[in-house]
């Protein structure tokens, strides 16, 4: 039944084939961009959506800068800090040598023996006091936080030990080769001993393109001044006041110095992944058009067919040919059209996709995308010619009998 | 003939409206998605220094690690900054027609008056030498840079960006008054025009595409003052640094360095000038990777550090697979358009028109068609750069600074939009001028 239907459509084609390949030629460009825009888009949704381990929408960031000769660093955090941590709705506050996700931040190694011999380990680290942990919002899963008494004073050379450090589960991962790895020791730059007094289940460090984001250790140490980088978290909900109530008071609290930044964490984390979601609104954008334009060239091809045919549809309906035949007649000859297309564009595809993943280090392309982004198109094509089927199946069997 | 031929194109136009218009949106959409993301291309990859991409250079050395290289993702690369002895060995060099060492700092500044309301501000210095502003060629609008001489001093003076004119003296001329950076008193000497090279080429660490530095202080500072990066600082020796002059003897590398050189001649020599210092270095137990003693060029130094965004190429071959797309569809359309009246131009050819006037007349469609679609496609991509700005809203001067339309760009663009699209037609035209008018005629 079928090939008998499909062999005249075909001979039809073959004679008349400019228009058929022309819209061949744009269904194949259009499954090659559809397949791997939507798998890239996938790739960098995945990466924006990736947990942080931080209670990024609770917590906000306050920058403060001393400039005057008489400004004095720890008196003023100090005072700082006890305003903050006195307000209803904030959970915890805490001094920081960074912020996380923001693109901006400090890495040092960490070696196996006093000797820093071998490859060490990379670790990005914060510097935070006593509610650190609880001003991130980070779950501590092993060994303890650290006490007030154990924080160090601020170290402008950065070359002073830290005897006691809280790491994330993939940091101690890397470093022992196990997350069990409270009490264990390792040894920093200097051969200083380092020993893991906690560890985190997890969190996200300074720089979210880094293969290494993870691996993040936190130090018992008042951040270095003049500048002061406050992490505040707030009870839920209460985020924006507190904002507001802290920005008032910091700003004119103490006059030797001032305060540059109060801003919500999630406006860094949003900065840092700003080309990404960029890139994935460009091109589902782009490949939505793509479609349209796409299936506009369906929708022309098969109204020609129709209009220039008109003759002929009388005649075969004048010979006995349903209504129903005449659509399934243009439905068929359009689905061949898009299935060559498809055919040549799954080609094309696969081609777009290896260049792909060798210049982005992407894992190789999923055929599912392929099998999916075939139906979409036959879809499309049987969507577009649908009208100018319809249309067809109107023309009246008189018309045969008619000069036009 | 011409008139005639784009009253018939008018009418044949008119009579399917439905169809002209498919046709004018997918020329439109063809040009507007080129022009958005050909404009966002170029902005991103574009050298602002262009004229004088032969004679600058970026100089690097490698005195990293023996172990591994500074880039692990691009391992033939030295690191982008240099160490302080480095810095001044090479900027010693009396090849180089003019050459700068510097840093990005920072600081508070506040008013000099005690009478002044301005706020104070956090902001971010070029601690630099006095070449930097002949050598990048930095706009002035009062005053100017200092001499080298300010740099050994070191004199306080102090160079104001335009912005920091405006807060703090509300945008007078203010060369000679005094204004405060970290509670130090400076002399103003020289404020610049609106100055925003994109990208910042001369120091793309922590963003390409940053707003330049809104203060200029005489290099001689750092060591007087302790005055630390607010920019990378990167070391990879384990050192003991327990004071400011440890930190300057280290190896760590936090400081750009550029040279203008006017000729080959003078480029070699100071190659080789690099090349006798490293040897020298070598010998002292220092710099144990293979050489790589660098000048490189405005336009290599984007590319090796990457300022060309990793996704740009693929915006390209989306914005060209998109017009390809776009052009086989207008193809197809005029075809589908022109062979179907068909049995009007057996009419004409009957009555005694050439193959070449149908030809023509044909292709005057085409143009018509091509001209409403790219008149529709500029407004259709002043839209998509709007909504790009939106998108990448944020104080990033630089980056939306490039999103403005350049006039003539967007001239060069219609116009091969508008000879795209008569390609296109070409064709179907030729097509339609080869039908016997007999075929066509006979039912009539």
């Amino acid at each position: 039944m079928i090939s008998h239907d499909i062999r005249p459509i075909l001979s039809a084609l073959l004679r008349n084939r400019t228009g058929a390949v022309l819209v061949a030629l744009q269904v194949a460009i259009a499954l090659a961009v559809l397949v791997n825009a939507v798998y890239v888009v996938k790739q960098r949704v995945d990466k924006i959506g990736r947990p942080t381990g931080v209670d990024v929408e609770n917590i906000f960031v306050a920058i403060s800068a001393g400039f005057a000769t008489d400004y004095n660093h720890a008196a003023t955090t100090r005072a700082d800090l006890a305003w903050l941590r006195r307000l209803p709705g904030v959970r915890a506050a805490t001094l920081s040598s960074n912020i996380p996700l923001s693109g901006g931040g400090s890495a040092t190694t960490l070696f196996q023996t006093p000797e820093v011999k071998g490859e060490g380990t990379f670790m990005n680290y914060f510097d935070v006091d006593e509610s650190g942990v609880d001003a991130l919002g980070v779950r501590l899963v092993a060994g303890r936080n650290f006490r007030a008494d154990e924080i160090l004073p601020e170290d402008p050379t950065g070359s002073k030990p830290v005897p006691n450090i809280i790491v994330t589960k993939p940091l101690a991962k890397a470093l022992f080769g196990t997350e069990d790895a409270v009490g264990k020791v390792t040894y920093d730059a200097l051969g200083h001993p380092v020993s893991v007094i906690g560890v985190i289940e997890h969190m996200q460090g300074s720089w979210v393109d880094s293969d290494k984001l993870d691996h993040v250790g936190l130090l018992p140490r008042r951040a270095v001044g003049p500048n002061a980088t406050y992490l505040v978290r707030a009870v839920p909900g209460q985020r924006d006041a507190i904002l507001k109530l802290a920005e008032e008071h910091l700003s004119t609290s103490d006059l030797r110095r001032v305060l540059r930044i109060v801003r919500p964490l999630d406006y860094y984390r949003d900065r840092s992944y700003q080309a990404d979601r960029n890139i994935a609104i460009f091109l589902v954008t782009v490949t939505a058009l793509l479609g349209c334009v796409t299936a506009l060239g369906i929708f022309a091809l098969a109204t020609f067919n129709v209009n220039v045919r008109t003759r002929q549809i009388g005649t075969r309906r004048a010979v006995g040919a349903r209504k129903a035949d005449i659509v399934r007649y243009f439905m068929v000859e359009n689905w061949l059209v898009t299935t060559a297309g498809v055919v040549l564009g799954a080609a094309l595809a696969l081609g777009v996709g290896y260049a792909l993943s060798r210049a982005y280090e992407l894992p190789r392309l999923d055929l599912y995308y392929l099998i999916g982004g075939v139906l979409v198109l036959w879809a499309i094509g049987q969507v577009a010619a649908w009208q100018p089927s319809k249309r067809a199946a109107k023309v009246s069997p008189s018309v045969a009998t008619r000069t036009v | 003939m011409m008139g005639y031929y784009l009253k018939l194109a008018a009418r044949s136009l008119a009579r399917n409206p439905g169809l002209t218009s498919l046709m004018v949106l997918a020329i439109a959409l063809g040009i507007a998605v080129c022009v958005v993301t050909l404009t966002v291309h170029h902005g991103m990859s574009s050298n602002p220094i262009w004229w004088k991409n032969d004679r600058l250079y970026a100089v690097t050395v490698d005195a990293w690690d023996p172990e591994r290289p500074a880039n692990e993702k691009r391992p033939a690369l030295p690191p982008p900054d240099l160490t302080w002895r480095d810095a001044e060995a090479i900027t010693r060099s009396d090849t180089p027609q003019r050459a700068v060492r510097m840093f990005k700092g920072y600081g508070v500044l506040s008013a000099g008056d005690p009478a002044s309301k301005a706020r104070p501000e956090q902001v971010l210095a070029r601690v630099t030498t006095a070449d930097f502003f002949d050598m990048f060629e930095v706009p002035f609008r009062f005053g100017n840079g200092w001499k080298s001489a300010a740099d050994t001093g070191p004199e306080p003076v102090i160079v104001l960006s335009e912005e920091m004119n405006e807060h703090f003296f509300g945008g007078a001329d203010s060369v000679g008054k005094t204004i405060r950076w970290d509670d130090r008193e400076y002399r103003v000497i020289g404020v610049l025009e609106h100055w925003h090279p994109a990208p910042k080429f001369y120091d793309v660490n922590n963003g390409a595409f940053d707003d330049p530095e809104e203060i200029y202080i005489p290099f001689g500072w750092t060591d007087k003052l302790e005055l630390r990066s607010a920019g990378n600082t990167n070391c990879w020796k384990p050192e003991d640094i327990q004071s400011f002059a440890d930190f300057l003897r280290s190896e760590c590398v936090w400081l750009q360095v550029w040279v203008e050189l006017p000729d080959a001649a003078a480029r070699e020599r100071m190659q080789s000038y690099l090349d006798n210092y490293v040897a020298g270095e070598r010998r002292n137990g220092r710099f144990q990777r293979p050489n790589n003693n660098r000048l490189t060029k405005v336009d290599q130094w984007l590319a090796d550090n990457d300022v060309v965004g990793n996704d740009s190429p693929m915006l390209v071959a989306l914005a060209f697979a998109f017009f390809t797309v776009c052009l086989i569809n207008t193809v197809g359309l005029l075809l589908a358009k022109f062979l179907g009246s068909a049995a009007l131009t057996g009419v004409r050819r009957a009555l005694g028109a050439s193959r070449k006037q149908i030809f023509l007349q044909h292709l005057t469609e085409a143009g018509l068609l091509a001209s409403l679609g790219a008149a529709l496609g500029v407004v259709l991509a002043g839209a998509g750069l709007w909504g790009l700005r939106i998108m990448y809203a944020s104080p990033r001067e630089g980056l939306t600074g490039l999103m403005h339309v350049n006039a003539w760009s967007l001239v060069i663009t219609v116009a091969l939009a508008i000879g795209a699209s008569l390609a296109a037609g070409l064709y179907p035209a030729w097509r339609v001028g080869r039908l016997a008018p007999a075929v066509y005629l006979k039912s009539q």
